[in-house]
């Protein structure tokens, strides 16, 4: 019965940990051709009563994943690295297109749509996630 | 003349103002239209001439921004997330205007990069087609490129980065800028971006043109 639910679980693209950590709807952007960098999105809820940070992203696919902020201020686009994104108690926080993303080198064996990658999630509480991420072609 | 109908005089009374607010109308120039995402520019603004590249490596300047509408958009293509979602949305917007049918010729995708030091023509080449088969992508060197870009008031400067990989950022406007077929700086469209809004805003900026030119 447990097993049935974890697979439900994954196929609706949810996963959660004990501690009160859920991710959602993780997708990796396909890289356009000569593109070096790529961007991840997710959805991190913190249902948990104590708050928690994103301090660290890993995947066997990318040599490296860095936590990034697209900020446009005044009409200019930056991008900003954190060491840590706070996920307060009971809320959610959003890794999407033009604000918080996750990114990482391109690999020279390009991933393309469809194909699905492994993040693993690590948190301030020592707690881990681990997500596949499906690559996408989309706005 | 004498109206014995009093409904007959009425109307004879009426008629010569609406001859007059006929004419009024048909004088007055076009209103702007309202718009959900641009921004007109309160008179088009003409570009001096440039010299850039394209991505096939032949001389783009002034006369290939004329004879169509063109929506450019500057950024570069080692820019993960702003970069390609524009340029996601700009094709969105391709995507739309093509289902027009009283569109006659589509507006071009223009991808002006910021980046010539990586950004070379073939790079570009293989870059902006991805998103659409008819965008083209266009540089030059700094002193090519400042030329065109301070017209627009398109703002880019080097930023530093955190990984050996990405070696720098750019830090760069992110609006998409419109020019008339005439090559002249028409209107601007800032972020947040929406293919359907600026699609929609298009035809009607379209529209003004035409009834103001």
């Amino acid at each position: 019965m447990r097993l049935l639910l974890v697979l439900l679980a994954l196929s609706a693209g949810i996963v959660s940990a004990d501690d009160g950590l859920a991710v959602k709807n993780a997708w990796i952007r396909e890289a356009p051709p000569g593109a070096s960098m790529m961007a991840g999105y997710l959805t991190i809820e913190n249902t948990s009563q104590h708050d928690n940070a994103l301090v660290a992203v890993s995947s066997p696919v990318f040599s490296h994943v860095m936590i990034h902020r697209s900020e446009t201020v005044d009409g200019i686009a930056r991008m900003h690295h954190l060491e840590r994104l706070p996920l307060p108690a009971g809320g959610s926080v959003d890794l999407a297109p033009g604000g918080y993303h996750l990114m990482m080198p391109t690999p020279a064996a390009q991933p393309t749509a469809g194909e699905r990658i492994p993040l693993t999630l690590h948190f301030a509480d020592q707690s881990e996630l681990q997500v596949m991420a499906p690559v996408k072609k989309k706005p | 003349m004498i109206f014995h109908d009093p409904r007959k005089l009425r109307l004879a009374r009426i008629i010569p103002w609406l001859i007059v607010a006929a004419l009024l109308l048909a004088c007055a120039p076009p209103q702007p239209p309202h718009l959900q995402q641009g921004t007109l520019l309160p008179k088009a603004k003409p570009v001096a001439g440039f010299n850039l590249i394209n991505d096939k490596g032949e001389s783009f300047t002034l006369k290939d921004l004329q004879g169509h509408w063109t929506f450019a958009f500057f950024g570069y293509t080692h820019c993960p997330d702003v970069c390609p979602t524009s340029l996601s949305m700009l094709a969105r917007v391709m995507a739309k205007l093509k289902q027009q049918e009283n569109l006659p010729r589509l507006p071009r995708g223009l991808f002006v990069s910021v980046d010539p030091a990586r950004d070379t023509p073939a790079v570009m080449a293989k870059y902006v087609k991805y998103f659409d088969a008819d965008f083209v992508g266009v540089t030059g060197e700094p002193e090519q490129l400042q030329p065109l870009t301070r017209q627009l008031g398109i703002l880019y400067a080097k930023a530093a980065g955190d990984s050996g990989d990405a070696g720098y950022h750019i830090d760069h406007s992110a609006a998409i800028v419109l020019f008339d077929p005439r090559g002249r700086f028409y209107a601007l469209f800032n972020v947040p971006h929406d293919a359907d809004k600026i699609a929609s805003d298009f035809m009607l900026i379209r529209n003004y043109y035409e009834a103001s030119e």
